[in-house]
């Protein structure tokens, strides 16, 4: 069996992949993919320790989470359509006319 | 405890979930209701099922809150209905019922009406199931279901660009926060082993590996982060001013009180029921707690000091208003902890009375076109003496003055600031309440004492908006005599998790 370490490192980096895509892109469907990056970093843990701890618990909870990332992605995508109509780009930068 | 009406529909054991389900039915009949007459305009029925339902709610919640508020839980432990989560349920319920009342002439020329009810309602379901939820599962699960519908709410004029940053920002922020709240709950079960509250509480009161103290430490903190995205506060506070602005002034309400009081909860539960601060001394977040309310506080004053326009100066009172109930784990030294819990609930009770009204009088003057900056609200008392006392009535109530409920739980959170001896939070306390006296003070002087717009009349008054704001502004002034009737509910409640 791997050392759980191991598997403590690679979500780490997966998340850390996430966060790096979202502080330094500007198109809002990246922002989207790296969040979901993210996500699955968290189902590797849970996966992971679910093994380690041998209940299941943790692996029912990330088929959970693919849902719920899965509607996530289905309102975001609704809400940067409504972006492009508005501003015609999905840039994030661009939305700045908070004033009105 | 069981009674023979929920033995009648068959309900047996889950007889305490019955406001949240209540809830779930209300969204599914107004989707129902919009599928049967899809093209006609059916608002007034859609907003009269909306608040039924939600009063519906708030009658069965607040029976079982004050009639038999021992704890319930359900589904193996998932779930826990108990005087906190029926305390909150109230707080949700009657801001839906308000926020409904008014929406009914804010969205009457506006299409899709059956479904901004409907997210309306099943926000509220989500939230009614986090003020429940006794394990991170349901907690986060819930989160979304509360989170989801907001995204969409904000983002309801479709083609008015504040209302789509507003809602682009809150979906960024949103997402990243739920992912930094889930990666936080995966540490914690690859450290405890189980997802469960009172078991991490249980797995970390028998000790842990010292070499687990820091995944355990990064773990709490992230779940920080996730709170702290849903009660509007310093790190994750930057969506709250664009998303209220941007969203519709009813949506706007609901968010700043029925949402962040929804953080509170989930705060309050997973803190101090999974990791009490016997059990994690490795990590301490009361300090994180006492850091983040000072910040927020401090922050969301100042910056609403600054401000041109009234709905974002609300939105940056909202964020100092999460710093003030923040108090409440901040200022956990033992000495008061109790005292200190209840008094953040009051205070969020209180809040989601005066801050909706306060909102939903935005909304009435979007609906009037008379503009969002000060100098547009100049001499509006002449024209609308009834909503002008209202919103005046709001304002000195979120600034602490003694003529609303504001003033009893704010000093609820001072005297337990100063016996559990967090004096740096007391000062903040007062320094920032009279900082805001100021702040409110601006729009109250606008309304009465400067001269009217030259030209502008007020064509309309609709009354279901002003319904709602005259009930808001009745129930913020009750509180301040009736306020003693929640302590008790209050205090038993928080008594409960320690």
């Amino acid at each position: 069996m791997i050392a759980a370490k191991y598997y403590l490192l690679l979500s780490a980096a997966v998340f850390c992949i996430g966060l790096f895509g979202i502080l330094t892109r500007r198109n809002a469907l990246i922002f989207l993919m790296s969040i979901e990056l993210m996500l699955n970093a968290a189902n590797i843990n849970l996966v992971a320790f679910s093994a380690q701890h041998g209940n299941l618990s943790g692996q029912v909870f990330s088929l959970f989470t693919m849902a719920l990332a899965a509607a996530e992605v289905a309102v975001g995508i609704g809400i940067i359509l409504v972006l492009y109509r508005n501003f015609d780009d999905v840039d994030v930068t661009t939305a700045t006319t908070m004033r009105w | 405890m069981t009674d023979p009406v929920s033995a009648a529909l068959g309900l047996g054991g889950y007889q305490p979930l019955v406001p949240a389900l209540l809830l779930g039915v209300t969204a599914l009949l107004v989707l129902l209701v919009d599928t049967i007459w899809p093209n006609e305009q059916s608002n007034t029925l859609l907003a009269t099922v909306t608040i039924a339902g939600s009063l519906a709610s708030l009658l069965v919640a607040g029976a079982q809150l004050f009639l038999s508020p021992e704890a319930a839980t359900l589904f193996d432990g998932q779930l826990i209905v108990d005087g906190m989560s029926l305390f909150f349920t109230v707080i949700f319920t009657s801001v839906t019922a308000l926020v409904a009342l008014a929406s009914h002439d804010y969205i009457a020329e506006r299409p899709n009406q059956g479904e901004y009810y409907a997210l309306v309602v099943l926000a509220a379901t989500g939230m009614t199931l986090l003020a429940s939820a006794n394990s991170l599962v349901t907690a986060f699960v819930s989160l979304e279901l509360a989170s989801l519908p907001s995204y969409a709410l904000v983002a309801y004029l479709k083609d008015n660009r504040g209302s789509a940053e507003g809602s682009l920002k809150y979906l960024l922020i949103g997402g990243l926060s739920s992912a930094v709240f889930l990666y936080g709950i995966s540490l914690v079960y690859a450290v405890t082993g189980t997802l469960k509250l009172t078991e991490i509480a249980t797995v970390l009161d028998a000790g842990i590996d010292g070499s687990l103290t820091g995944v355990l430490g990064i773990g709490i903190v992230m779940i920080l982060g996730g709170v702290a995205f849903k009660t509007a506060s310093v790190p994750f506070h930057f969506w709250a001013p664009e998303a209220y602005e941007g969203a519709p002034a009813p949506i706007a309400g609901f968010l700043s009180s029925a949402s962040k009081a929804a953080g509170f909860v989930l705060a309050f539960r997973v803190f101090l029921t999974a990791f009490p601060t016997s059990a994690v001394a490795g990590v301490d977040w009361v300090l994180a707690f006492e850091v983040l309310a000072l910040i927020t506080m401090t922050l969301g004053t100042f910056a609403a000091a600054t401000q041109e326009e009234v709905k974002r100066m609300l939105a940056y009172s909202s964020i100092a208003h999460a710093g003030y109930a923040l108090i409440a784990l901040g200022a956990l030294t033992g000495a008061a902890d109790r005292l200190l819990v209840g008094a953040g609930m009051l205070h969020l009770l209180v809040y989601g009375f005066m801050n909706t009204g306060a909102f939903l009088f935005i909304a009435l003057a979007e609906q009037w076109g008379i503009g969002r900056r000060f100098e547009d609200f100049n001499g509006l008392a002449k024209e609308a003496p009834v909503a002008c006392t209202a919103m005046s009535l709001f304002l000195v109530s979120l600034a602490g003055l003694p003529f609303g409920g504001g003033f009893v739980s704010k000093y609820f959170l001072l005297l337990g600031t100063v016996l559990s001896s967090s004096y740096l939070l007391a000062a903040a306390l007062i320094v920032n309440s009279a900082l805001s006296v100021y702040i409110y003070a601006r729009v109250i002087k606008a309304m009465w004492i400067e001269d009217p717009v030259p030209g502008r009349t007020i064509e309309e008054y609709p009354t279901g908006l002003y319904a709602a704001v005259v009930v808001a502004a009745v129930v913020t002034v009750l509180l301040l005599p009736g306020l003693a009737l929640f302590t008790d509910p209050a205090q038993l409640a928080s008594n409960a998790l320690f």
